[in-house]
């Protein structure tokens, strides 16, 4: 596969988001704005790319029965640096991405790829898949950031869109609006998807 | 029963590897990571008691008496403007929605509040996590220390009134404790 394809396929085709629906957790918990979802996303990019790397140039070193133990430790160490190096030389983007960056560890897409793609490609393949999926990741999670701030709060990347009459519906930004608005997008999506198949 | 250990040590091997990567960033970047830590607390002192261009943390036996009558309160640091005294920073920590609500209340010395920060909360956000909105927090600079300051639903109409954020009452409520916290304890120990 050529790495352009690798890096569109992570993006449209197999959206970790909208077509895996891996890495569930963050994309529910922390897409209340779209700064938010903008940030988790990057955050975990930088993550995947990392780990993507390692994983890749390990491959031939790592057996496959204790994969999953060597793949876990190698995120987690991962995720570790990214928050004490961030802490100590980015304090601004740390206080706004911080929170986040615990959360990757847990995030299955990580070790999803880790899995399906690392373990079995040379290191630039996984790097630019890591990038693909990583960016893909990122622009579910805005535009999910986006439509449940702008019916839950009234603006977009913290930007008022309307005036004092407009009452947004809070129960975007609670916890069910996260499922109701992913909800939506997937069926949405899927739904243009089913009729260009049937067009062609 | 070889491939066991052949297999553990592997895994041994990684683990260390990262470990001793690990240990070694940790060293390197500490330091860092304290000083960064400390020009941001003292920052945000700033920002409460914008009078005052040095901070002292008051003498530990004090802290620990004051700590001992109210453990929500966490920090205490006289402020200088030069030689004098102008005012004190208060660090509360108070129960909220998500957890405890740590706000720093800057007090002058005429009695006046300064300013107020949340800086750390787990807060719902989109609601009470606003509580770290400019606009909130402004509500509380310039209000006297004598009367407690009370938290309401629609415009305030009295001087120790603080308007409520939309939909998280229980948040704005915890900032608000935090800072009559730090007016009872002023009132009681520091204004003398």
């Amino acid at each position: 596969m050529s790495l352009l394809k690798t890096f569109k396929n992570g993006i449209i085709n197999e959206n970790p988001v909208f077509v895996q629906l891996l890495g569930m957790c963050p994309t529910l918990a922390v897409t209340t704005t779209a700064t938010d979802g903008m940030g988790m996303g990057l955050a975990t990019t930088s993550v995947l790319i990392g780990s993507n790397l390692v994983i890749s140039l390990l491959r031939k070193v790592i057996p496959d029965k204790i994969r999953i133990p060597a793949f876990v430790v190698i995120i987690a160490s991962f995720v570790t640096l990214i928050d004490m190096f961030m802490h100590a030389y980015a304090i601004s983007l740390y206080n706004s991405l911080g929170l986040f960056i615990p959360l990757i560890v847990v995030n299955c897409l990580i070790l999803g790829r880790a899995e399906s793609f690392a373990s079995k490609n040379k290191p630039v393949q996984s790097i630019f898949d890591g990038l693909g999926m990583g960016l893909g990741f990122t622009l579910a999670l805005t535009i999910l950031g986006i439509v449940r701030e702008v019916l839950g709060v009234g603006s977009v990347f913290g930007i008022q869109l309307f005036g004092a009459a407009f009452k947004p519906a809070i129960v975007m930004i609670l916890p069910p609006g996260a499922f109701l608005a992913l909800g939506v997008l997937i069926g949405t999506l899927n739904w243009f998807k089913n009729k260009k198949a049937k067009n062609a | 029963m070889r491939e066991v250990i052949k297999l553990g040590s592997i895994l041994l091997l990684i683990t260390a590897i990262a470990a001793s990567v690990l240990a070694f960033s940790n060293s390197m970047t500490e330091g860092v990571i304290k000083d960064v830590e400390a020009a941001a607390s003292n920052e945000a002192r700033k920002e409460v008691l914008p009078q005052a261009d040095n901070f002292n943390s008051i003498e530990e036996d004090k802290l620990s008496d004051i700590q001992q009558q109210n453990n929500k309160i966490l920090e205490v640091y006289e402020g200088f403007a030069g030689e004098e005294l102008v005012g004190y920073t208060i660090k509360t920590a108070t129960p909220g929605y998500g957890g405890n609500v740590e706000v720093i209340t800057g007090i002058s010395v005429e009695g006046k509040i300064t300013g107020i920060k949340v800086v750390k909360h787990q807060e719902t956000p989109g609601l009470g996590a606003n509580a770290t909105g400019t606009d909130f927090q402004a509500q509380y600079i310039g209000k006297p220390v004598e009367k407690e300051v009370v938290v309401v639903k629609t415009a305030p109409t009295e001087d120790n009134e603080i308007q409520a954020l939309t939909g998280a009452t229980i948040s704005s409520k915890a900032v608000t404790n935090g800072v009559n916290i730090a007016r009872e304890l002023f009132n009681s120990m520091l204004s003398k």
